[in-house]
């Protein structure tokens, strides 16, 4: 589909926010360059585990992960040489996404003004854990601490009378960066009328309070602030519950209103329509006595069965799958959810898509795995900026690439 | 619209018709609405699930509950239009195609075959307007053996594969959300949309979306997909991490306070130490290095412990964060609204609807991004029905008598059926 194909993009990567970011625009076809420190370049190259079980800078799983469909060079920005090349590439670059510490652009003489001056329809997208400005803007950050901060571990997972929780996998960092993705469209849909770029001030901590829907505003209406354990004695609506090759999730949806007799049907297990489960009040008070009952009904099915028929009934329930059967899914196969993309160190593996078909066409057929520590130096900065062999060898010798 | 707002110009023009409930599309369109889009909200009197979720002032409905509520400010119809009319009839299907003629998206959140049936799928609306897109937002998309099947946002977080992986350190798996995969999805939503806005730029044409809430939220655990084909299995950590140590939640003073606390390389562990005074137990060799940490953990942590326990979550982390230690305090709603930070970024709104003044002034969350000269806040919140005449007269183009043939007859209202009841 390669909707971004005439859209450069170059992402400075020192977060999984910033990479996330570039991977969504790369992922639609954007000529995505990745800026890495020389040495060990990205620090999530050095994030375990990694696909062979041998550290490795070209292997981290959060690397390859995240970076798909992307070119990468090595560049000392700090070094003014380095410097001088990173302004020539942005000289011709739509948009530019960046992850340092607030300030630290400025600091090397590249903050947004210089950057402007080089390329006035440039597009500066800075995702950091606090945002530029405000009292947090120096903070240590990180996606646990952004957890915390945000709102986002006291009232969304976990258990009411055990420690908040978090949610796996960094999801922070990937809700801001699907936010910068929004930003990034509408900045590039706005510069079409304006001719101009933008600087985008994107705050990962606001992200994390924006994203569930029950905090500021539940707090600002009944004055109470939402918590977790939402799932504690929730038989019905929250608890996981095994079954004989996993786990699975009821609701009470689709039952039209009478939950417990549509569930006693479906389980035929006539003690379900006892009132004391009646009400949703009432199921959390007696959870132990329901939980015996509902529990071993549920045991005796397999997964994929009691998928066909409660989804045959109009019962909704979600699998509690695991990544492999996620990977197995024949669900998504017949979608062509999953596409197979061949690496030099990690082989052939199937990455996930981003979650939408275009005119039936999944966009990240043909996709390209993630670049391996400065693979398209010579590439970039010979073959597209013109520097000469010689020059190359000279940046190599003083490790600015 | 407040004079002092600056007004959004990005898409401006462009025309958004949306069938849409619950959670996630509500969410996704309001990015377009914020942006200047003119997001029309197709309701139904007989199906108010959405204007009866609250929260309502004081947790109490007043009598003109529909038009109150503060999800339905928060995204509900934040910055749209609402013209509700029913469908399903024969003189609002044709209105809505009428609509549909002159709108350059549609959207949906109905399980697949539902728009079909009301002559509203793809190819229906493509004859009519040959530049449309049209987008779906479903549990598991219009193709596969699950097609037909419903969710709820944490029926999404179990199927995608993300449930299985959030549990606290060798416990079961656990519900890893209630909705954030809603959200997740809205954001794919808002994104996608942009997408085919830019792509119609370019090639003026349209295009159809079928955008799946599992396969999202499949996409935002990426690394463990990876590491199952390799047969790398990923632990349940709670707070924890799979290297660094100490990484996780600690007390405080107080009822269910805690601070996170993120340590990742040697000296982070010194600064920490400073921060503490030096204490003897933390000179142990075990805690050397970040290896020794990881493997003492527990023990480290319960050290850990009986230090941030008698403390102020908030000052602590002032105290650790002034020493180069990567710490939060576990924030609580009401903490979020006094915060210090996010008050001097003018992060949190207050907005006070028009349509419902009984509700008074209010706060929300402001979005988490901002741009020069473009405000994504609340401007107006769209009671039900409020753009019937509008939007049928300029969008569709009917006639004002045919606009009070249709409210005559009960096809468009602005008030919830008699037979309603109150939530």
């Amino acid at each position: 589909m390669d909707i971004l194909s005439d859209i450069k993009v170059l992402e400075l990567a020192h977060s999984l926010s910033g990479a996330f970011c570039a991977k969504l625009l790369a992922d639609q076809g954007a000529n995505t360059v990745k800026v890495e420190p020389p040495g060990w370049g990205d620090p999530a190259r050095r994030e375990p585990p990694f696909i062979n079980g041998i550290p490795d800078p070209d292997s981290s799983t959060i690397f390859l992960a995240f970076n798909t469909n992307k070119r990468g060079i090595t560049l000392d920005i700090e070094q003014p040489q380095g410097r001088k090349l990173l302004l020539r590439l942005v000289a011709d670059t739509d948009v530019l996404i960046e992850s340092y510490p607030p300030g630290h652009l400025e600091s090397l003489d590249l903050g947004y003004q210089v950057l402007r001056e080089t390329n006035a329809k440039l597009v500066v997208s800075s995702i950091t854990y606090f945002g530029q400005t405000g009292p947090y803007r120096d903070y240590q950050g990180g996606d646990l601490v952004v957890q915390a901060l945000g709102g986002f571990l006291n009232a969304v997972t976990g258990s009411a009378d055990r420690p908040p929780m978090g949610t796996t996998l960094e999801q922070m960092e990937i809700t801001a960066a699907r936010n910068g993705a929004i930003a990034i469209m509408a900045a590039l849909l706005q510069r079409r009328q304006s001719g101009e770029g933008q600087q985008i001030d994107l705050s990962t901590m606001e992200a994390a309070v924006s994203t569930p829907s029950g905090l500021i505003q539940p707090y600002s209406f009944t004055g109470r602030s939402p918590k977790r354990g939402g799932s504690d004695g929730n038989v019905m609506d929250g608890m996981h519950l095994p079954t004989k090759d996993g786990e699975v999730t009821l609701t009470t949806a689709g039952t039209g209103g009478r939950p417990m007799e549509a569930w006693s049907e479906f389980l035929e297990e006539p003690r379900l329509l006892d009132p004391k489960f009646a009400t949703r009040p009432s199921r959390l008070e007696n959870w132990e006595e329901l939980h015996i009952l509902v529990a071993p009904k549920l045991a005796l099915w397999n997964n994929l069965d009691l998928m066909h028929e409660t989804m045959a009934r109009g019962l909704v329930i979600g699998l509690v799958q695991n990544p492999q059967q996620v990977v197995d899914s024949p669900h998504l196969a017949e979608r062509g959810y999953f596409v197979e993309i061949d690496h030099p160190e990690a082989g052939s593996l199937k990455y996930p898509s981003p979650g939408f078909l275009m005119d039936e066409e999944n966009p990240m057929e043909g996709s390209k795995a993630a670049p391996t520590l400065g693979e398209h130096n010579s590439e970039i900065l010979g073959g597209e900026l013109g520097l000469s062999a010689e020059e190359l060898g000279q940046l190599r010798a003083s490790q600015i690439i | 619209m407040r004079a002092d707002m600056p007004q959004n110009q990005i898409l401006e023009g462009v025309r958004v018709l949306t069938l849409e409930q619950v959670h996630a599309l509500p969410w996704g369109t309001s990015f377009l609405a914020d942006l200047g889009a003119q997001v029309i909200r197709v309701e139904s009197s007989a199906h108010l699930q959405d204007r009866k979720a609250g929260p309502f002032p004081d947790g109490r409905p007043s009598q003109e509950w529909w038009n109150e509520g503060g999800n339905l400010a928060y995204f509900g119809t934040r910055n749209k239009q609402s013209l509700c009319m029913d469908v399903a009839t024969p003189q609002g299907k044709e209105a809505f195609l009428k609509l549909a003629k002159n709108c350059d998206i549609v959207t949906d959140n109905f399980r697949p075959g539902t728009m079909e049936r009301f002559g509203f799928d793809h190819e229906s609306l493509a004859k009519l307007n040959p530049r449309i897109i049209t987008l779906s937002s479903s549990a598991y998309g219009y193709t596969g053996p699950w097609r037909r099947a419903g969710s709820r946002a944490r029926t999404v977080d179990a199927t995608c594969g993300m449930s299985y992986l959030t549990g606290y350190e060798d416990g079961p798996s656990y519900r890893a959300s209630n909705n954030y995969m809603d959200h997740s999805v809205g954001n794919n939503v808002a994104y996608a949309l942009l997408l085919a806005l830019y792509q119609r730029n370019k090639t003026g044409e349209g295009m159809r979306i079928d955008l799946t809430m599992q396969e999202t939220g499949v996409s935002a655990i990426g690394p463990a997909i990876l590491e199952t084909q390799r047969g790398i299995t990923r632990s349940r950590l709670g707070c924890g991490h799979l290297w660094k140590s100490p990484h996780n939640v600690f007390p405080c003073r107080g009822s269910d306070r805690w601070i996170a606390i993120a340590v990742s390389t040697d000296e982070e562990w010194q600064r920490l130490q400073k921060a503490m005074d030096e204490p003897l137990w933390a000179a142990d060799s075990r805690f050397e290095t970040a290896q020794g940490r990881w493997n003492h953990r527990h023990h480290l942590g319960d050290l850990l412990s009986e230090w941030t326990q008698t403390q102020d979550d908030q000052e602590l982390m002032n105290h650790l964060q002034s020493n180069g230690v990567a710490a939060g305090a576990v924030l609580t709603a009401e903490d979020l609204v006094a915060n210090p930070h996010l008050g001097e970024r003018g992060y949190i709104e207050e907005f006070e609807n028009v349509n419902a003044p009984q509700a008074g002034p209010r706060k929300y969350a402001g979005r988490p991004f901002r741009m020069e000269g473009v405000s994504f806040a609340i401007r107006h919140v769209a009671a039900l029905g409020e753009h019937n005449v509008e939007t049928l007269r300029d969008v569709a183009g009917l006639s004002d008598d045919e606009i009070t043939t249709l409210a005559n007859e009960g096809i468009i209202s602005t008030q919830p059926l008699p037979t309603e009841t109150p939530p």
